[in-house]
């Protein structure tokens, strides 16, 4: 009897594991399946034309490469540097611990929230417009608590006897942190700079309001233009498009670019997270 | 830094280490009771005791590592040549160059083997390699490990054995050229071959280090240490050449503790 219930459980969990695969490979074959026949190098490489029924998807995904560079030159200075200042500067106080817990709570904040804010405070209050600049600072927003918490864990995960061994041989705080902790979690912070890749990469809400165009000419050539975004395009492609069921082709293939773009992103990190740690 | 000249500059009449009513705190705990001792230059002094005793306590004092212990304070006074570690104009980064430590558990950085060695030499600001590839040979050599090493500096330290490891944190200390040694029970960690090593290797250091040396294992105490010191619940029950107390204790308690019959 205890060993059918083991068994059971056993199934029961493989079966959960199972059906999350089955569920990730269903969801790619599905967007693979239809958008297949619109890839091909020009559908890459040209930008939307005849008014995004023909052409290809390059301006919208110079686009999402601008918004994510420049979100993750926000994002990564300020998300380490928080994190780094939780995990070895802050008191163990109240106002710390108030402080986390608003930065976790962000974490679950809707981005079209995030969209708004971006709205008041880089687009009018700072006046920085609709454009690229306030479209990637929103986005940056969006996953600094992402990057704040993974910073924060991959510091205190460096064993305590690596910071004994440095304090001891005379390094100060700094050196310590900066020779010998950093690179110790540069790995894991990695792992949270991917994360908020794709995140960012994927966001449609936070852009609207704050620096996606519905459709521009050419790529964003200043930080003050505006930008046009793969997940807008999709969006614009299925519901606001000139031809919308005469471009289905092009909504899935510019999907598969996305995530073709995010895969590609992914594995560079995890090429270099391995890099890093054949060091160790 | 000139080690010849250092070492001609070294006055072997004064203790190294001079410990005066030494009482440390953790919070309201008092885990160390008015200790006075010296340990003289260029000896092994060993800490023996039960655990919970207070040695390693002591040890940490030696470069202030209990600094980073919340609620830990010591009164009294530490003297290591003459000068008051505990005055309030001291500088404990430059004390920590001058007070090198071995910890218990192997603790290389996840660096590699040359990496680790110049790490304290890099801090002060030596730049030139040739400079720095000496120190790493000399170093390795003086913890008995550049032969086994030499070929593969290049290599994580993390990858060599426990016995190793160990010796590469006792070239990471030696090579910024320290006047005392500390080790936290070097070899607790270490299977009886390594410790049998390490433990030559540490009577050789004393002709260039002052070792102070906190061990569980009272052969490893009677082995290589010159002078002896037992602990008991923070006090120094009694100190003295090495010989003496494991043959004639003058406290009752030290005997029974050296004989076996608590701890």
């Amino acid at each position: 009897m205890r060993r059918l219930v083991d068994k059971l459980v056993t199934l029961v969990f493989w079966g959960t594991a199972l059906s999350l695969g089955a569920l990730l490979f269903g969801v790619l074959g599905f967007v693979a399946h239809r958008g297949w026949e619109a890839i091909s190098w020009d559908f890459i490489f040209e930008p939307p034309r005849n008014g995004m029924t023909a052409g290809g998807v390059w301006t919208p995904l110079v686009g999402t490469l601008e918004l994510i560079t420049v979100s993750m030159g926000a994002t990564i200075p300020v998300g380490v540097g928080t994190g780094l200042y939780f995990s070895e500067y802050a008191a163990d106080s109240l106002f710390t611990h108030v402080l986390r817990q608003s930065i976790r709570a962000l974490a679950g904040v809707p981005s079209v929230v995030f969209g708004l804010f971006g709205l008041s405070l880089f687009v009018i209050f700072l006046g920085f417009g609709s454009s690229m600049l306030s479209a990637s600072l929103t986005l940056a927003c969006l996953s600094l608590p992402l990057m704040v918490t993974a910073s924060e864990q991959a510091f205190r995960a460096v064993p305590r006897d690596y910071r004994d061994a440095s304090y001891a041989l005379g390094a100060t705080k700094w050196q310590t942190i900066r020779k010998v902790v950093l690179p110790s979690a540069a790995s894991t912070i990695i792992t949270g700079v991917i994360l908020s890749i794709g995140r960012v990469a994927g966001e449609t809400a936070p852009i609207i309001f704050t620096g996606a165009a519905f459709y521009t000419p050419g790529a964003a050539r200043s930080l003050f233009d505006e930008v046009m975004a793969l997940p807008y395009h999709v969006y614009v492609l299925a519901t606001a498009g000139t031809n919308i069921q005469g471009t289905r082709s092009l909504q899935y293939g510019a999907i598969l670019v996305l995530m073709g773009l995010v895969l590609g992103i992914s594995s560079v990190g995890v090429w270099m997270r391995a890099r890093l740690n054949r060091g160790k | 830094m000139d080690k010849t000249q250092t070492k001609s500059d070294r006055d072997f009449s004064h203790p190294q280490v001079r410990t005066e009513n030494l009482n440390l705190y953790y919070g309201a705990d008092r885990v160390l009771q008015s200790l006075s001792f010296d340990i003289p230059r260029g000896c092994v002094a060993a800490f023996i005791g039960p655990s919970g005793c207070g040695k390693s306590s002591y040890l940490r004092c030696l470069n202030r590592m209990n600094d980073f212990i919340p609620g830990a304070r010591a009164e009294g006074r530490v003297l290591i040549d003459g000068t008051d570690i505990y005055a309030p104009d001291v500088d404990v980064i430059a004390l920590r160059r001058r007070v090198g430590m071995v910890f218990q558990k192997p603790n290389p950085f996840p660096m590699s083997i040359y990496e680790n060695v110049a790490y304290g030499p890099r801090l002060f600001g030596v730049r030139d390699r040739e400079v720095l590839d000496e120190t790493v040979r000399s170093s390795l050599e003086g913890a008995a490990l550049w032969g086994e090493v030499k070929d593969k500096l290049n290599t994580p330290g993390t990858g060599l054995s426990g016995g190793q490891q160990q010796r590469l944190c006792i070239a990471r200390a030696i090579a910024t050229e320290p006047e005392v040694l500390l080790m936290d029970e070097p070899t607790s960690a270490l299977d009886p071959l390594s410790t049998a090593r390490i433990e030559e290797l540490i009577r050789d250091l004393k002709s260039r280090f002052t070792v102070a040396i906190v061990t569980h294992n009272m052969q490893q105490a009677a082995r290589i240490s010159d002078h002896t010191a037992f602990f008991l619940l923070g006090e120094l029950v009694e100190y003295g050449p090495t010989s003496q107390i494991f043959t004639a204790p003058e406290d009752k308690r030290t005997e029974d503790y050296i004989t076996g019959r608590f701890g």
